[in-house]
């Protein structure tokens, strides 16, 4: 077949596609009959209420003489690993609020951080497109210089996030601005599956952000500089098992529901949004109210029972909390007293889901707790 | 004595540097070869092109068996109220540490709740829209959004009386200020409005698109980048990310960093 036959080919499918994904947009406008919030008004659902001094930062860990990017929860014992621009990965006692380790990193320009499953090593990427393992055991230098116990090389661009697949120590996946996914074997350092990449069907831009499945450690949600989330399984890395449109910019944060069956997202367009992995459906758009500038969406996160979604903005130190049924914000972090004084770059809840640390630009982690009184009914 | 072969003839030729010219005169060219033409070296194909080119079209043909599977599954699928009412029902059965305790509906207010059922009547409207509601009730964001026909669309908020959709502004109103962030029309609601023209207004400090006078808002190559430097995040829309690989002590990074 000649070029010129080939490019008529590529023509006519090019249009054959945009009509087939034109009458699945359609088709699937049809099926969303009501959103969470109707649903949940139509239901009668009692709003959620803050006091002024229901959700209060009860910890300010300050170590970090940089950017915070990145920080996760360890799944017990309440002690958080964090990433700053200084080029640094602290870990920190959430109650004591003291730092265990302090590593100096290889590369400065880290973007994300992990802890094991265990607890007992912790995991950073970046710019250096690698993500390089480190065992907390190990003994540092003065310095703080801990020796890289493993380094994933293979992504052909920066890695932008990184987790644990949950139970698992010896598996990690990543995601890149080399617009695929890996999953890794820890023990080997070698490749196990990649999701996308060129020739493959998979996302079309950086991706920038993936979150596994914690009732079903095969699935994980990525989320791109496409405009969209890719559900993939991880035993069938040939293509993603659904694409889910309807953000109109990158989207830089994915994080699943706690029923595993849904998962939230964050993005460059303002809004966050909600949707269901087994039916592809856009659940819920939460979008704050104002004329203004749509305001980046720079990280999530659900409390245990999802009644709360908690965002980040890329704009002074705004921190919604959107009670998820009604789709309202019901709380500005931002507003609060001790609040940070800089753009909330990365967020997380603790294993127990009694309180959530955020990670800012102005070198602090705080942790948020429920500060009100509980009637007992 | 025989004439010397063509060789000989050809040798003399090899001399004349492949020419293709002159043989008449030599006494020992057979007059009956046709001179010596030079060819132009063979066509080869373009294979890495072609392959190239029959692996999109792989890939854009892969890409219409997934979506016709789609629509094939999505004629399958329950409607988004079911959907709805599972994440409902999955929220209400779990507590939450964060979630403080519920408050007694204010007496005053029960005569309202009972009155503002679902909101899709006039009187549920007017309820719904008093400022006066305020114990568990909020304005919705809109009475109903079903006769909405554009795509994307929603209801206008504050605005319950009308049915009539807020479908995205067809042009940008003008771009009054730029925002160095980008280098463009940031406070565009819509990028895909942005014109060149508001660029030039802006002034980034570090190295941009300004010197390249062919540059748009929307269209933009002048990232620069060597082998050794890293790929930045989010490089977009007219913004460079300026690698200085000498200089460790700079963020390579202009942009999300």
């Amino acid at each position: 077949m000649s070029v010129s036959d080939l490019k008529e080919r590529h023509a006519v499918a090019t249009e054959t596609v945009n009509n087939l994904r034109d009458r699945l947009r359609q088709r699937r406008l049809q099926l969303l009959d009501t959103d969470v919030a109707r649903y949940s008004a139509a239901q009668g659902r009692t709003p959620v209420s803050f006091g002024a001094t229901d959700l209060v930062c009860c910890r300010t860990l300050q170590g970090h003489t940089g950017k915070v990017y990145s920080l996760d929860w360890t799944s017990e014992r309440n002690r958080i690993v964090s990433a700053s621009q200084d080029g640094r990965l602290i870990v920190w006692n959430a109650l004591t609020s003291q730092k265990t380790h302090a590593i100096k990193l290889p590369c400065a320009w880290v973007m994300t951080c992990a802890f094991s499953p265990n607890g007992q090593s912790v995991a950073c990427g970046g710019l250096d497109s690698v993500c390089s393992i480190f065992s907390l055991s190990s003994t540092a230098d003065k310095d703080g210089t801990v020796p890289v116990s493993r380094m994933l090389s293979g992504h052909k661009g920066y890695v932008s996030c990184c987790q644990y697949v949950p139970n698992e120590d010896a598996h990690l996946i990543t995601s890149s601005g080399d617009q695929t996914c890996i999953l890794w074997d820890v023990t080997t350092g070698l490749k196990t599956s990649v999701f996308g990449g060129e020739f493959q069907s998979g996302h079309t831009a950086d991706v920038l952000s993936v979150s596994i499945s914690g009732s079903n450690p095969n699935s994980f949600i990525s989320g791109s500089c496409d405009s969209t989330a890719r559900l993939w399984d991880s035993r069938a890395a040939s293509r993603a098992v659904r694409t889910f449109h309807g953000h109109e910019g990158d989207v830089n944060t994915v994080k699943f529901f706690p029923d595993g069956n849904r998962f939230g997202t964050g993005s460059d367009d303002g809004t966050c949004r909600l949707y269901d992995i087994r039916t592809g459906h856009q659940l819920q758009v939460y979008q704050p109210h104002g004329d203004g500038e749509n305001v980046p969406v720079t990280s999530i996160a659900f409390s245990v029972s999802g009644r709360l979604l908690f965002a980040g903005y890329a704009s002074n130190n705004t921190c919604y909390v959107w009670d998820t049924l009604l789709g309202e914000v019901v709380l500005d972090l931002g507003l609060q007293q001790d609040s940070h004084k800089n753009r909330i770059s990365c967020l997380g809840l603790s294993a127990d889901g009694s309180a959530l640390c955020t990670g800012s630009w102005d070198s602090n982690l705080k942790i948020w707790a429920f500060g009100g009184h509980r009637r007992v009914i | 004595m025989s004439a010397p072969s063509g060789g000989g003839g050809g040798g003399g030729g090899a001399g004349h540097g492949g020419a293709g010219g002159e043989v008449g005169s030599s006494p020992f060219a057979p007059s009956s070869l046709p001179p010596p033409r030079p060819k132009s070296p063979p066509e080869y194909p373009d294979l890495y092109g072609k392959r190239r080119e029959a692996a999109r079209v792989q890939m854009l043909e892969r890409e219409i068996g997934f979506l016709e599977g789609e629509i094939k599954f999505v004629e399958g699928v329950q409607p988004a109220s079911r959907c709805c009412k599972e994440v409902s029902d999955f929220v209400v059965a779990n507590s939450d540490p964060m979630i403080p305790a519920q408050r007694k509906s204010r007496r005053s207010c029960r005569f309202w709740k009972w009155l503002c059922g679902p909101c899709f009547s006039m009187v549920s409207f007017c309820c719904c829209c008093q400022s006066k509601c305020s114990c568990h009730l909020k304005k919705p964001k809109c009475c109903s959004c079903t006769s909405c026909s554009c795509i994307g669309s929603k209801c206008c908020d504050g605005s319950c009386s009308s049915s009539i959709c807020c479908c995205p502004r067809p042009s940008c109103p003008g771009c009054p200020s730029c925002s160095c962030f980008r280098g463009c029309c940031c406070s565009c609601p819509d990028l895909s409005c942005c014109i060149p023209k508001c660029f030039r207004s802006c002034s980034c400090a570090r190295p941009s698109c300004l010197s390249k006078k062919k540059s748009s808002c929307c269209n933009c190559n002048c990232k620069i980048r060597w082998s050794s430097c890293f790929r930045c995040p989010k490089v977009r829309l007219c913004s460079c990310c300026f690698c200085n690989c000498k200089n460790l002590c700079s963020n390579p990074c202009c942009l999300a960093f």
